[in-house]
């Protein structure tokens, strides 16, 4: 039986041994080959006497050894955490220390940034990938590749056990570390298999760096159902040309990304002579898909069908919305309704449930649920809602922060319940007048903030992105927001740039914009 | 000299000019996180600025600008087909 993530390898390895798992520009492992990889990992990490939860760190970028990484730690009874080698080194040590990484695996072309982490981070004794280094216990991924796969460990992992720690920028001070368990990560991909129908002919194409639960479709899902995994490299992210050849040569079946992603495919990827006859499903969650570019994106790849998750980090994801059809206007999508395995409350501010079609704050209870913050259960008994179910057992629901409102059992995302401010004691939500900035022709992205003013109260401020051949004025954008919005909801100011600060993931970095843009 | 000038515009421009680097005209600049998909696209728009050449999506692609000799390559063709 399957109850462990890195059973689902173990189940292919029987039932495909031949089938391709996992690729990567030129290389590649087939199930059997991953399995014997997982487990000669697994027996050097045993052999350096891990212990069941040990966080073990991967400080690789999106490559073969991503994959083996993640299932040998867990294959070993440890705990991966996902370091994005492209974040502040202060933010790595942070991680390490935070929960106290002592192994790190990671690959030569990280070298440089690894010597710094190290250089006051003493809690790591050895670092998996690297050939040698000074003053620290080095083991090659070449001496990994010639251990013996016969391990035995001494102690049993359950499947409520932790699996792996996600670390999401916290709205206010320092990341938080969020726990999943085998169970949920299985629970994901169970759920996710069976919604979009995956089979061991599915190849998925893998966008998401691994810090971002994006990635857990392609690494959990795809080896449970014995599909192959298509990892684009980082250099591939990087040109969208060259994404679109990926999603063309390697006849990709399955596509999962921020629509960021998708976008700039739409606009760069050079698609025009590109036939996707393979293409079964477009899913795309972390944030709202503008519908001008959604409805372009959809014409151009009508063999496709389009799918919309969503979920904080805490639940991977809780809701899906498949398209019915090419939208026509430029309403936001709908979240859709809660898959298998999960309920859901909506309430108020004061914790009643409100009446279908009035917003209030989404609440989740799933199968793929965190099991807490790490070391932190103030904030995660802060972030849940008890109710007592039933059998008299209580069930923890998690608070997203998002409003949402019911209609005709479709739920509509409305934004962040921190994403409404009051300006001169109206309520506005930001998010609106984003989606309001981006239906202008002119507008590629836009963002929306308060700023404190000197006499503290708040104003509006918008940053925008243009396309590229667009002329298009401040003026002229602002006299399209007097048309659309409230007069209190016109930003006081708009910023025309050229890009917004990110996160390596491609998220808008919410919390700097008042101060960079 | 291209080649000089692309290396002097990621040492000093993309990396503030941290002297313990070094970058060869054949490092793979995107695998080793010389440079990052923002610094990519400044690198391309000073190419661009520098040679009077307009680099289309198309071209955008990892072959092109993988390494310091690749780019020069790209330019030297680009000039020769304008």
């Amino acid at each position: 039986m399957i109850y462990l993530l890195p059973h689902t390898i173990t189940q292919s390895a029987r039932r495909f041994p031949d089938r391709e798992a996992f690729r990567s520009g030129k290389a590649s492992l087939t199930y059997r080959e991953m399995e014997l990889r997982m487990n000669q990992l697994a027996s050097v990490l045993h052999t350096l006497n891990i212990k069941k939860g040990d966080r073990v760190g991967i400080y690789l970028n999106r490559s073969i050894e991503t994959a083996i990484a993640i299932f040998g730690i867990m294959q070993a009874g440890g705990v991966y955490v996902p370091i994005d080698p492209k974040a502040p080194v202060a933010r790595s040590q942070f991680l390490i220390e935070d929960c106290d990484v002592q192994i790190l695996i990671t690959q030569p072309t990280q070298r440089r940034n690894v010597k710094k982490i190290l250089a006051d981070k003493k809690n790591i004794h050895t670092v998996v990938g690297l050939p040698e280094m000074e003053e620290i216990n080095t083991i090659s991924w070449a001496s990994v590749f010639l251990a013996s796969p016969i391990f035995s460990l001494p102690f049993r992992i359950l499947e409520k056990d932790l699996a792996y720690i996600i670390y999401t920028s916290g709205s206010t001070g320092q990341p938080k570390g969020i726990m999943h368990s085998h169970y949920s990560g299985l629970s994901f991909a169970r759920l996710t298999a069976d919604l979009y129908g995956m089979t061991e002919k599915d190849r998925v194409g893998n966008h998401a760096p691994i810090h971002f639960d994006i990635s857990t479709l392609g690494y959990f899902a795809s080896p449970l159902v014995g599909a192959c995994t298509v990892i684009a490299s980082d250099a591939q992210t990087i040109f969208p040309a060259s994404l679109g050849q990926l999603i063309e040569q390697e006849a990709l079946t399955i596509w999962y990304s921020v629509p960021l992603a998708l976008t700039q495919i739409l606009q760069n990827g050079v698609l025009a002579d590109k036939e996707l006859p393979d293409l079964r499903w477009v899913l795309y969650a972390g944030e709202p898909f503008p519908p001008k570019y959604l409805r372009r994106l959809m014409q151009q790849w009508s063999g496709a069908r389009f799918s919309n998750l969503y979920g904080p980090t805490e639940t991977n994801v809780c809701t899906y919305y498949h398209l019915p059809a090419i939208p026509v206007t430029d309403d936001p999508i709908p979240i859709g309704a809660v898959w298998g395995n999960t309920d859901y409350l909506i309430l108020n501010e004061e914790d009643k449930e409100v009446e279908t079609g009035t917003a209030g704050e989404l609440l989740i209870y799933s199968a793929t649920q965190m099991m807490g913050y790490w070391r932190n259960p103030a904030l995660t008994e802060k972030s849940h809602y008890k109710v007592k179910t039933a059998s008299r057992q209580e069930a923890a629901f998690y608070r997203t922060g998002d409003l949402v409102r019911e209609v005709d059992g479709v739920i509509h995302f409305l934004g962040r319940k921190d994403f409404q401010v009051k300006i001169r004691g109206h309520r506005v939500e930001l998010g609106a007048i984003e989606a309001c900035l981006v239906t202008h022709p002119a507008v590629r992205e836009a963002v929306v903030f308060p700023v404190k003013e000197a006499d503290e109260n708040l104003s509006i401020a918008a940053g925008v992105i243009l396309i590229s051949a667009s002329t298009a004025s401040v003026n002229i954008l602002l006299q399209y927001l007097k048309e659309k919005l409230p007069l209190y909801a016109v930003p006081e100011e708009i910023k025309i740039v050229t890009d917004f600060p990110r996160t390596s993931s491609g998220k808008i970095k919410r919390g700097v914009l008042a101060t960079t843009l | 000299m291209i080649e000089q000038k692309i290396i002097k515009y990621i040492l000093e421009e993309l990396h503030g000019g941290q002297s313990d680097l070094e970058i060869l005209p054949e490092d793979d600049l995107l695998g080793s996180g010389l440079v990052e998909s923002m610094g990519m696209m400044r690198l391309i728009q000073f190419v661009e600025d520098e040679n009077e050449i307009k680099v289309s999506p198309q071209d955008m692609t990892i072959e092109n600008f993988m390494t310091v000799q690749a780019i020069v390559d790209y330019v030297e063709r680009s000039k020769n087909n304008g």
